[in-house]
């Protein structure tokens, strides 16, 4: 049974090989997630712009999201092939940082798009955006302008959330509530949830949920509108700006230390602060570029919602307190 | 002789069994040297919280379960008392699909007929149990009657002929024809269904309406991701396992082989009209049920740009992906069944009844043990030693092989058992052994469960997301995946189209397969 499985592996392999079996190597692999791999995301045209400049295969291989990417790693250890892993956002760095697995970019962020200055010496920002809750402006005439509003008011807007165990949104919103109501986020949560109509596993199925009319709101990004302006023509999605500020998403990637491609995964980190992978972002990714620029902007953008101040906890908080956050969310809404 | 040749196979199954379950789960709770990971304690039994996950998690399994055999037994009994009903196979094939709509899909299907905007809105009170039951009825309530039906084929005609000479009512044939025949079977699907949705994640957590509705399952994927800490998610995984097999126990204490007599069956005539016109209203609600959620599924795809995905180059790899992974996985699960249960038909015969149960339950019992800890664990296992991109698909396969044995277990079981009583002496006293017998007795008899079997494993294969999502790898999506990159990618239009081209995949993949394997017998079941 090994050897018949292990030769259908090979033999499988090969088969599936044959589909691109063109170039030569060096070959760089990179562990991501799949919405970046698919079709539709900024993986096809990263690679064809990548493989003009470099002399080499770029693959792309999509894991279900940033936690399964670093699990991963931890489980493959020195034997990776992964030389870059692209995909952690700010939440998951510290731990990333911990596992030791990583080596300094020694680059610099150039004219930086972020909010805040970029310190990290080990992980280098791709894109970023905020959380925030979306409503379909014939539906809802007023929505909350506040965090505070949408928590207090008892016959406010219903809401779909996720679950912060399965989803980034998920665990995003509860660290905005940290943000904002400190520890008091509990109480916060306690008089939230009556208008919660579900929180599921991942953001396509609350998102799915929003679409069909089940809630007033769903919890998404800022970004989110901008999809149905440029794709569907439709501006009756909109954001809410929140008065305290929108908690920020910033996605990041690194150099694995045990790689043995470290030369071109430097090329490749230095090309993903290029304007030849920042201007894909935006309409595949549906996020801000991390590098500022006039042209990388498509000018719908400059219709959705001012979402400052930003919101960001402390990496080395986030690791440390995250377990017991998610304990007391769970303890208060599974009343 | 023929005794050592039914059990070598058997074990050999066995073994594997326990081997492709055992051994990622020791890969797990090995980890303790990695770096960044800590074992947290493991007394969470402790936790308030793990405690109303597990009660919740057994009671909506029971009521799930409950809720869709007892009625699936009715109509499964109109079907049996209706052969000539017009569309009946046509039916029938439609009853095999719920089960391959991946769970994102389902809910949002389910949404579309309950939720406020659709045709019987349920508003606010759809989250939470009711939203749960009814997802969890629509997938299994058809998959019991499907599972059930062939026990009413299974009865002698003569039976039939002499309860009609007795002037049975309807009442007196359920209870000493149908009844003593439905006992092999029934406690077997109960128990199957329990496990399905004992096991379900998706469903229930977003239909559940928040964190107060969860269940195991969702708690061993947070320790096995979340928090990375394998040793819990191994503990919460036998815990299921174990809880698992008391339910088993308990309903296969219910459990009575009947009779075996060398007859022909047949199909009765139902004794009056009014039975006919409630036997019709019967199979039109569940009809009804079942057809209302996969046909929102195919007007919103009618909606979408049908065209545009089927243009797609990606969705044609993802079909050839799908269709080897199901195919592969059905034969590999369908072989593995055959021979566990050549085994314990033999046991069965031989009067070792509590023998023969053991052999299928161990078969059916693996389906619990998350895919996500096997595969984590057969990853944690192969990766210092191959590259693991080599393996993505004899993983997937060799999983959702595993998933589907209870599938096998259920349609093949009561046939084979069946066959071996009435024929087993028969071939003894003429030598006919081995391939021969598999040729001139077995398959003939046999190639409609068979049929069944291989042609539900395969469509169950072909929607599971499971495992492959974890690997990853940039060749090998399937339909399933390419709908869940979709859905992440606003392309919800498209997802509806992509689900749609999956279901009438497997409905003709269905058909194909139950045609060329189960032969082309008019009394589908």
């Amino acid at each position: 049974m090994y050897s018949f499985l292990r030769g259908t592996g090979k033999g499988l392999a090969l088969l599936l090989m044959s589909f691109n079996l063109q170039a030569a190597p060096p070959n760089l692999v990179v562990y991501t997630y799949d919405s970046f791999t698919s079709e539709w995301g900024p993986g096809p045209q990263v690679k064809v712009a990548f493989e003009a400049k470099c002399a080499c295969t770029l693959e792309l291989v999509g894991l279900s999201d940033g936690v399964a990417m670093l699990n991963r790693l931890r489980l493959e250890g020195a034997n990776s092939r992964a030389a870059i892993l692209l995909g952690l956002d700010t939440n998951l760095t510290a731990e990333a940082r911990a596992s030791g697995l990583f080596e300094p970019h020694r680059l610099k962020l150039q004219a930086s798009a972020l909010p805040g200055p970029w310190r990290d010496d080990t992980f280098l920002p791709y894109d970023f955006g905020y959380f925030a809750f979306v409503y379909n402006r014939e539906k809802l005439a007023s929505p909350p302008t506040s965090l505070r509003q949408l928590v207090d008011d008892a016959n406010g807007a219903s809401i779909l959330i996720q679950d912060p165990r399965t989803s980034t949104p998920g665990l995003g919103l509860l660290l905005w509530m940290k943000a904002v109501f400190g520890d008091e986020a509990d109480q916060a949560w306690a008089r939230l949830s009556p208008r919660v109509v579900t929180v599921s596993k991942g953001w396509s199925e609350a998102y799915g949920l929003f679409l069909k009319g089940e809630a007033d709101m769903v919890l998404s990004y800022t970004t989110s509108p901008a999809y149905h302006i440029i794709a569907e023509q439709d501006s009756r999605y909109a954001a809410a700006p929140f008065s305290e500020g929108h908690y920020q998403q910033i996605e990041v990637a690194g150099m694995l230390r045990s790689s043995r491609q470290k030369q071109l995964a430097g090329e490749f980190l230095e090309f993903m602060l290029s304007e030849d992978f920042q201007k894909i972002i935006p309409t595949t990714n549906w996020m801000y570029p991390a590098v500022a620029g006039d042209t990388l902007l498509p000018a719908e953008f400059a219709e959705l919602i001012d979402p400052s101040p930003a919101l960001l906890l402390e990496e080395t908080q986030v690791a440390r307190e995250r377990k017991a956050w998610v304990d007391e969310w769970l303890e208060v809404m599974s009343q | 002789m023929a005794d050592m040749s039914r059990r070598f196979p058997a074990f050999l199954v066995l073994a594997l069994l326990a081997f492709m379950v055992l051994a990622p789960m020791a890969g797990l709770l090995n980890l303790g040297s990695l770096p960044g990971y800590e074992m947290t304690d493991l007394r969470f039994w402790e936790s308030a919280y793990l405690r109303r996950v597990f009660f919740f998690s057994v009671w909506q399994a029971l009521l799930s379960a409950l809720l869709s055999v007892l009625p699936a037994i009715l109509v499964a009994r109109a079907f049996a008392l209706q052969p000539d009903l017009p569309l009946r196979r046509a039916l029938l094939r439609l009853f095999a699909l719920p089960l391959v709509v991946p769970a994102v899909v389902a809910v949002m299907a389910v949404v579309s007929v309950y939720g406020s905007d659709g045709w019987l809105p349920l508003g606010r009170s759809l989250y939470g149990l009711n939203g749960i039951l009814i997802a969890h009825v629509f997938f299994n309530l058809p998959l019991a009657v499907r599972l059930l039906l062939p026990q009413w084929q299974a009865i002698p005609r003569h039976h039939w002929l002499l309860a009609e000479q007795l002037g049975m009512n309807s009442w007196q044939r359920w209870r000493f024809l149908e009844w003593p025949m439905l006992r092999e079977a029934l406690p077997g699907v109960v128990l199957l269904v329990f496990m399905l949705c004992l096991t379900s994640f998706a469903v229930v957590l977003t239909l559940g309406g928040g964190p107060r509705s969860t269940t195991l399952e969702v708690a061993i994927y947070q320790s096995l991701r979340f928090d990375f800490d394998p040793a819990r998610a191994v503990v919460l995984a036998l815990l299921q396992l174990g809880l698992c097999l008391l339910v088993a126990v308990v309903t296969l204490k219910l459990q009575r082989l009947p009779e075996v007599e060398i007859a022909d069956s047949a199909t009765p005539t139902p004794i009056t009209a009014l039975h006919k016109a409630l036997d019709i209203a019967l199979i039109l609600a569940a009809t009804i049920y079942v057809g209302m959620p996969l046909l929102s599924v195919l007007i919103d795809a009618l909606d979408g740009p049908v065209l545009s995905v089927l243009s797609s180059a990606i969705l044609w790899r993802s079909i050839a992906n799908t269709l080897l992974i199901g195919l592969s996985a059905a034969l590999l699960s369908v072989s593995a069944g055959w021979f566990l249960l050549r085994y314990s038909a033999g046991l069965a015969y031989a009067g070792h009844t509590r023998g023969a149960r053991l052999v299928d339950l161990a078969g059916s019992i693996v389906y619990v043990v998350p895919p996500l800890v096997i595969g984590t664990g057969m990853f944690v296992l192969l990766s210092p030693h191959v590259d693991v991109f080599d393996w993505v698909f004899p993983i997937v396969i060799s999983i959702n092989a595993l998933m589907g044995l209870p599938f096998v277990i259920r349609c093949l079981g009561p046939a084979m058992r069946q066959n071996h009583a009435r024929y087993h002496r028969l071939c003894l006293s003429i030598a006919l052994f081995g391939w021969h017998r598999f040729r001139y007795l077995e398959w003939p008899l046999l190639r409609r469960p068979l049929g069944l079997a291989i042609a539900l494993v395969t469509v169950l294969a072909m929607g599971d997301l499971g495992v492959i999502a974890l690997f990853g790898s940039p060749a090998s999506a399937t339909l399933a995946l390419l709908i869940y990159q979709q859905l992440g990618a606003y392309l919800i239009p498209q997802a509806a189209v992509t689900a749609v081209l999956l279901l009438l995949l497997c409905l003709v993949v269905y058909a194909l397969l139950e045609r060329l394997v189960g032969g082309n017998s008019d009394a589908a079941y």
